[in-house]
Order: C-alpha cells, then sequence, then structure tokens
C-alpha cells in the first residue's frame, strides 16, 4: 500500500477506516486497480520514478462528509487532492501534484441544484458533468445554453475553478462564476458573495456581496473544496451566424488583430474564435512547412495566392437576434475592409432552437453550447494525449508574430520540428496561444519534451508572457515566473495558505503554493 | 460506404428471423471448450468506417446482441444511449473501434463502477500477418490461440467477446500473430474490448 509522503502506515490505515466511516466502505478505494485509475493518462512522467501516484481515493457523497474527510486529514497530516470529475487531461487529469496525496474525488456530489430561466444561472454541485447539465437543460426544455469546452464531458464547476475557455458568448468560465459554496482546511463551510447573508435572495446574482471579494481565491487554489456553485448561463439565442475574414498577406495579421480586438472590446463579436494559416497555424503539413522554411515571405504569399489560399483567416461567431446579428456581420465586414484585399464568407447559421435533424447534421456542436467527445475522434491514431503550453500574449499582430517565430526557433533548436500552435480569443484583451506537445509512453521522448516545454518557459517569460494555466508537472516552473518583487505574490499565497491551512492538507504544491511544512524540501 | 442503418439493414435482411446466442452457436463452433456463464452485453460498439469493424458486428448481432455504429466520434452513442442506460446501474458493453472511442468509454465507465476486463489490440504487420496483443480473463486468451490461424480474425473476436465470462477471477495477457487480410479502409490499429461491472471484495 502506497502511502502520503510523512504519514505513518498506522496512522495512515487509521485514518482510511475513519474516511470508511464517514462515506461508507465501498467509497474508500485503496487497491492498485483502483488507485491506479486515478493516474493521469496524459502524463508526461509516466511510469517514471517522478510520476505521482496518490496512495487513495475518497469519494464523499454530499458536503457533511467533505468536511468529515477534511478534518479526519487535519488530524492525520494527511494530503487531499480535489477534483470533480477528474476528466482535465492535459493538465494533470485526476492524478494529484504530489505522490501519495489522497483524491477527493467529487463526482458522487452531481447534482444540479436550481437552473433560473429568468436570470439565467445555475446552482451545481462539483461533480455535475456538462453532459449532465445539458440534458438536465434539455429534459425540460429551458431556454438557456452552457458553455462546454472541448470536451465536454468535465464538470463546469471544475473547469470554472481552473479558469477553463469554451466558445459562446460565455466563454470565460471563471468570469462566469456567482457565488461559491467552500469547505475551508478547518471543515468549516462558507459561502461567498451575496451568500455570505443567510437567506440572500441574489447569490446567483450578485457577484462581489461585501467587503472584499473572496470568491477568486478560490480558483487554481488549495484554500478550500468547493461544494456548490453558482454560474451564469447564456439565454438562448435567436440565431447563430459565422463568417469568415480572410486575408492574403504576411503583413495583414497585424491590422486584422488590431481590428478584431477592438471590436470584441466593443462586444460586437463575443464568441471565442481561432485564427488559422496553412503555414503558421495547425497540424503540419510537409509540402507548406517545406516552403516556409525555404523560402521568403514573399514566396510564400505568391503560393498562398495562386493556391487562392488565405494567408490568415479568421471565423467570427455571431449570436442573437436575426437582425442583430447581420448588423453586427454587416459591421464586422466594414471595419475588416480596411485591409486591402480582405474577402468574406458567409456560414453557417442556423435559428434555435435547433430539431434533431439539423443537429445531427452539424459537424462541430460545441459553439453552440452542445457538448461533445468528438474531438477524441480526431486525434492521430498513435496519439497517447497531449499537452499544451499555452501563455497569454497581447492583443496585438506583432507580438502574435514574434511569439509564432519564437516557438518555431526553439523546437527546431531542441529537435522537435515545427511548432504545431493555435491562437483563441478565449480572453478579452488578449490572446492565448497553445503550443502542443504530443505526450508518450516513452520515457526518454517525454524528458526531451519537458526539457522543450521548460525552454519555452523560460523564453516566454523573458519576453513578459505567461501561462494561465498548466499541467501539473509545470505548475512550480511557471510559478517561479511570476516572480516580480522577489516573489512578493508567491510569498503573499504562502502567507494565506499558511493561515488558513496551517497542516498543508488541501492540494500541497498547486500552481507552485507548497504548506509551510513542505516549502523547504519543495522550493 | 454503407451508412450504419444500411449496414444493418444489409446484416437483418441475410437472417429471415432473429438468432439467439445459442441458436447461432449451434451452427458456429464456440471458442469455448465449455460454456461458463458469458457476462450479458447491453450493446456492441463498431465503427461504420472500418470493414473489420462491419464484420465483427455482422457477427455480433448474428449471436444474438444488439450493435451500435459510430463513425469515429462516440457522442451520440454515450449521449442518447449509455448515460441514459448507465445511470440506471452498470452494463456491460464490447467493441472493435480505434484507440479514441475505446478511451473515452473506458473513463465514462469508470464512474460507472465498470472496467475494461478484456482487450485485444489488432496491430497489421508489416509481412501482411497480424498480431493480437490480449489482455482479459485467462480462459478467454486461451481460446484467442485460435488466431493464429484465423485470418476471420474480427468474427472470431465477436464470437470471444460475446462469451466472456462472468467469473473473471484471473486476468492474464498473451500475443498471438496470425494471418489476415487488410482490407483497404482499416487503419493500422484497432482494438476489441469489453467493459463491464467490477465485482470489490
Amino acid at each position: 500500500m502506497r502511502v502520503p509522503p510523512g504519514v505513518s502506515l498506522t496512522d495512515f490505515t487509521e485514518a482510511l477506516k475513519q474516511f470508511e466511516d464517514v462515506v461508507g466502505k465501498e467509497w474508500v478505494f485503496t487497491s492498485d486497480e483502483d488507485v491506479d485509475l486515478y493516474r493521469d493518462a496524459y502524463s508526461p512522467v509516466w511510469s517514471e520514478e517522478e510520476e505521482p501516484i496518490p496512495s487513495a481515493a475518497v469519494a464523499p457523497g454530499g458536503v457533511e462528509q467533505v468536511q468529515a474527510i477534511v478534518r479526519i486529514a487535519n488530524q492525520y497530516r494527511i494530503p487531499l487532492w480535489t477534483i470533480s470529475t477528474g476528466k482535465n487531461l492535459g493538465y494533470g487529469g485526476s492524478a494529484p501534484l504530489l505522490g501519495g496525496s489522497v483524491v477527493l474525488d467529487l463526482k458522487r456530489m452531481n447534482r444540479v441544484l436550481e437552473i433560473d430561466e429568468k436570470n439565467h444561472y445555475a446552482l451545481l454541485e462539483p461533480g455535475v458533468s456538462y453532459f449532465d447539465l445539458y440534458r438536465y437543460i434539455q429534459d425540460r426544455k429551458l431556454k438557456v445554453w452552457i458553455d462546454p469546452p472541448d470536451p465536454g464531458w468535465g464538470s463546469p464547476v471544475g473547469n470554472s475553478l481552473e479558469r477553463g475557455g469554451g466558445y459562446t458568448p460565455m466563454h470565460d468560465h471563471f468570469d462566469a462564476v456567482c457565488g461559491m459554496e467552500v469547505v475551508l482546511p478547518n471543515g468549516e463551510v462558507m459561502r461567498t458573495g451575496m451568500g455570505a447573508l443567510p437567506g440572500a435572495k441574489t447569490w446567483q446574482q450578485y457577484k462581489y456581496g461585501f467587503g472584499p471579494y473572496a470568491t477568486p481565491i478560490f480558483s487554481q487554489s488549495s484554500l478550500g473544496v468547493v461544494t456548490k456553485m453558482g454560474i451564469w448561463l447564456l439565454p438562448e439565442p435567436e440565431t447563430y451566424l459565422s463568417g469568415t475574414v480572410m486575408v492574403w498577406k504576411h503583413d495583414d495579421l497585424i491590422p486584422l488583430v488590431d481590428v478584431f480586438g477592438g471590436l470584441q472590446n466593443s462586444g460586437i463579436i463575443r464568441g471565442t474564435t481561432t485564427l488559422a494559416s496553412p503555414f503558421w497555424l495547425g497540424p503540419p503539413n510537409p509540402e507548406l512547412d517545406s516552403l516556409r522554411a525555404s523560402g521568403s515571405v514573399k514566396d510564400l504569399e505568391d503560393y498562398a495566392a495562386r493556391k487562392k489560399m488565405p494567408y490568415w483567416s479568421i471565423p467570427l461567431n455571431f449570436y442573437g437576434p436575426a437582425k442583430v446579428v447581420a448588423a453586427q456581420w454587416e459591421h464586422a465586414k466594414e471595419r475588416f475592409s480596411s485591409i486591402p484585399g480582405a474577402t468574406f464568407q458567409e456560414g453557417p447559421s442556423y435559428r434555435f432552437p435547433l430539431s434533431a435533424e439539423e443537429q445531427a447534421r452539424i459537424r462541430d456542436t460545441v459553439p453552440l453550447g452542445i457538448p461533445s467527445l468528438q474531438i477524441f475522434s480526431l486525434l492521430p491514431p498513435r496519439s497517447q494525449g497531449h499537452i499544451g503550453f499555452s501563455p497569454i500574449i497581447p492583443m496585438d499582430g506583432e507580438a502574435l508574430l514574434e511569439a509564432m517565430a519564437l516557438f518555431d526557433r526553439v523546437h527546431r533548436e531542441l529537435g522537435s520540428g515545427r511548432a504545431v500552435l493555435t491562437v483563441l480569443s478565449s480572453f478579452p484583451r488578449a490572446l492565448v496561444i497553445i503550443d502542443l506537445f504530443p505526450v508518450e509512453r516513452d520515457v526518454e521522448k517525454n524528458r526531451k519534451m519537458r526539457a522543450l516545454y521548460r525552454q519555452l518557459i523560460k523564453e516566454a517569460a523573458a519576453r513578459g508572457w505567461g501561462e494561465y494555466r498548466t499541467h501539473t508537472t509545470f505548475m512550480g516552473d511557471i510559478s517561479n515566473t511570476y516572480s516580480f518583487n522577489n516573489h512578493a505574490l508567491r510569498r503573499f499565497h504562502e502567507t494565506i495558505k499558511d493561515a488558513v491551512d496551517p497542516n498543508g492538507i488541501l492540494s500541497p504544491g498547486k500552481c507552485g503554493i507548497w504548506p509551510k511544512r513542505m516549502r523547504k524540501a519543495e522550493a | 460506404m454503407a451508412s450504419r442503418r444500411e449496414f444493418l439493414q444489409m446484416g437483418v435482411a441475410a437472417l429471415t428471423l432473429p438468432i439467439s446466442a445459442h441458436a447461432a452457436l449451434s451452427t458456429a463452433p464456440s471458442l469455448l471448450d465449455s460454456e461458463p456463464m458469458a457476462t450479458p452485453l447491453y450493446k456492441i460498439v463498431f465503427d461504420e468506417r472500418f470493414s473489420s469493424s462491419r464484420a465483427f458486428a455482422e457477427e455480433a448481432e448474428r449471436l444474438g446482441t444488439s450493435v451500435h455504429g459510430i463513425t469515429g466520434d462516440m457522442t451520440d452513442l454515450w449521449y442518447h444511449d449509455l448515460y441514459a442506460r448507465w445511470k440506471k446501474g452498470p452494463a456491460a458493453i464490447a467493441g472493435l473501434t480505434a484507440h479514441g472511442p475505446i478511451f473515452c468509454l473506458e473513463r465514462l465507465a469508470w464512474d460507472q463502477r465498470m472496467r475494461v476486463i478484456f482487450r485485444a489490440d489488432h496491430r497489421y504487420r508489416a509481412d501482411g500477418s497480424i498480431e493480437h496483443a490480449l489482455s482479459g480473463p485467462a480462459t478467454m486468451l486461451r481460446q484467442a490461440a485460435a488466431l493464429s490461424s484465423e485470418p476471420d480474425w474480427a468474427n472470431r473476436m465477436a464470437s470471444l467477446v460475446t462469451h466472456c465470462p462472468a467469473n473473471r477471477s484471473q486476468s492474464s495477457q498473451s500475443n498471438v500473430i496470425g494471418p489476415t487480410v487488410k482490407h483497404a479502409d482499416d487503419p493500422e490499429h484497432l482494438i476489441s474490448w469489453v467493459i463491464a461491472p467490477i465485482h470489490r471484495a
């Protein structure tokens, strides 16, 4: 039996027995067969000594059981690693950061507690998946949309807490959070925002409550176990329209991003979009990659023109009343027409609600608020998974060109060919550039990949670009780059951590924040 | 390529009457020496794009198991079928698919206290043979030795998974290399699998 670090076998055995008394024997998992299910399928340290394998897992059925587990963990100083549905592959899945931790698996807490169709919000437990929530809404024919990420098998609570993103106008998931219930490390239950007011009528309608705004400190955090969360939903739009803007010169990227940013900041464009370029973005293409490596920008532009292939394109998604959506698209076209030679392509468009037949014909349902698992069928046949390096860069075409060139150079220097990049507009006023790395069941390949990843972290940070989220393997590395004034922010987090979790039982090491008793060893 | 409906219609047309598993076994020799109680399968999953997967489904249906076709994406299978079925309780399924669907289904099944209890990775080799890397109940693996001389391996796999023993106390691994004809629409790597409830002590 694996044992948490620093915990005696006797104490651990006693703690497990007490966990069983709380949740029932069937919901405490200690056999290798069961515990191995919590390994990270996309681990970049798979089967290496440093792969963090949990010692056990415990699955409470309600908030009182979470409180009891936290109190027992405090008594025996058992590190807990909280997961909701544990499906955030690419970021650690259901595996802890600290090997030997006990996974606190909240998937049994899967009730949709409330959906308000008038004010467009939901109150959820952490084990509710996007599919659960979607089904709940569809079964009741409610006129609200969810905003699933891709794939949609995870939890709205977990994804929002980790600051994930989707594709509809509600794409910034943490921005849509309104009110939480949290079990603190001492086992006490706290509610944030208006929830602190007994009998509050607006817990899911007004975020801030009174005084310091506490909700965000539980995001990407190890300060509590979120047991309920409010999220805002999108009123079902009347229509959806997609239009694509295409530009034909390399340097057109700069005005393209400028215009896009202006439209996004004005609220004209509200959904997430993905920039495309056959030469720079998306999966490798041997012919185009070779052309890019050997040719000049003019050669590439000439090639693109000959092949009628836009150098850059950007699909725009509009949601709302038909007249409004049509006007938004017209306005966007006017603005992008300032780029010489810009062309436009319209479609598809849909009117809601969709019939089952209409829905079945749509290949990518995710931007329409319909969760999907299709992405798993699009991965290469030999794929063992992937993780992303995803720094936030300015909403600026020159910065984007600089970032793409940098990533490409680092990949080539470390012998990994060209970078496979995706550029997303998931958050306002900035872009996320995602560099995808395959993970393997090959120790040596994974070591090389980690070296490349860490080099990119350094090179990006040197240019002022930091990651918004990362796999548990790299949380310490990323945290180290947020070092202004001798790591003042991390020291502040550590001060809070020590105050509210003095025994350091909740998610040690998450986002580089270690409890005091483990800090020296890990710093 | 035939659509799922067309494929099933062809399959149904070949049978004048539904044939139960036992009736089918009376005309096709069983892979099993004796007949231990089999895990009842709620559904067989196959990928309409791949010849071997279609053959697998056709044989499974002939043996009396309900089949569900996908084209890579298993969202519809999950959302419109398994989601509701598994809410009622665990129900075993089996399939012959590419990696993506079984990767998803395995993880979704974990949440319902089920596991992949049999898996066979079928990889075409440069010399025209096919390697079957199997793991699962020892009784099934013993019977899989027949694959070493069986070019119609997908049919055999269908028979094997539809007779996955309910009593699975011992798990084992083996590799079998057999002859085959690679269909143009088959990928290099396919996986046969059975997902079934676990019985914890």
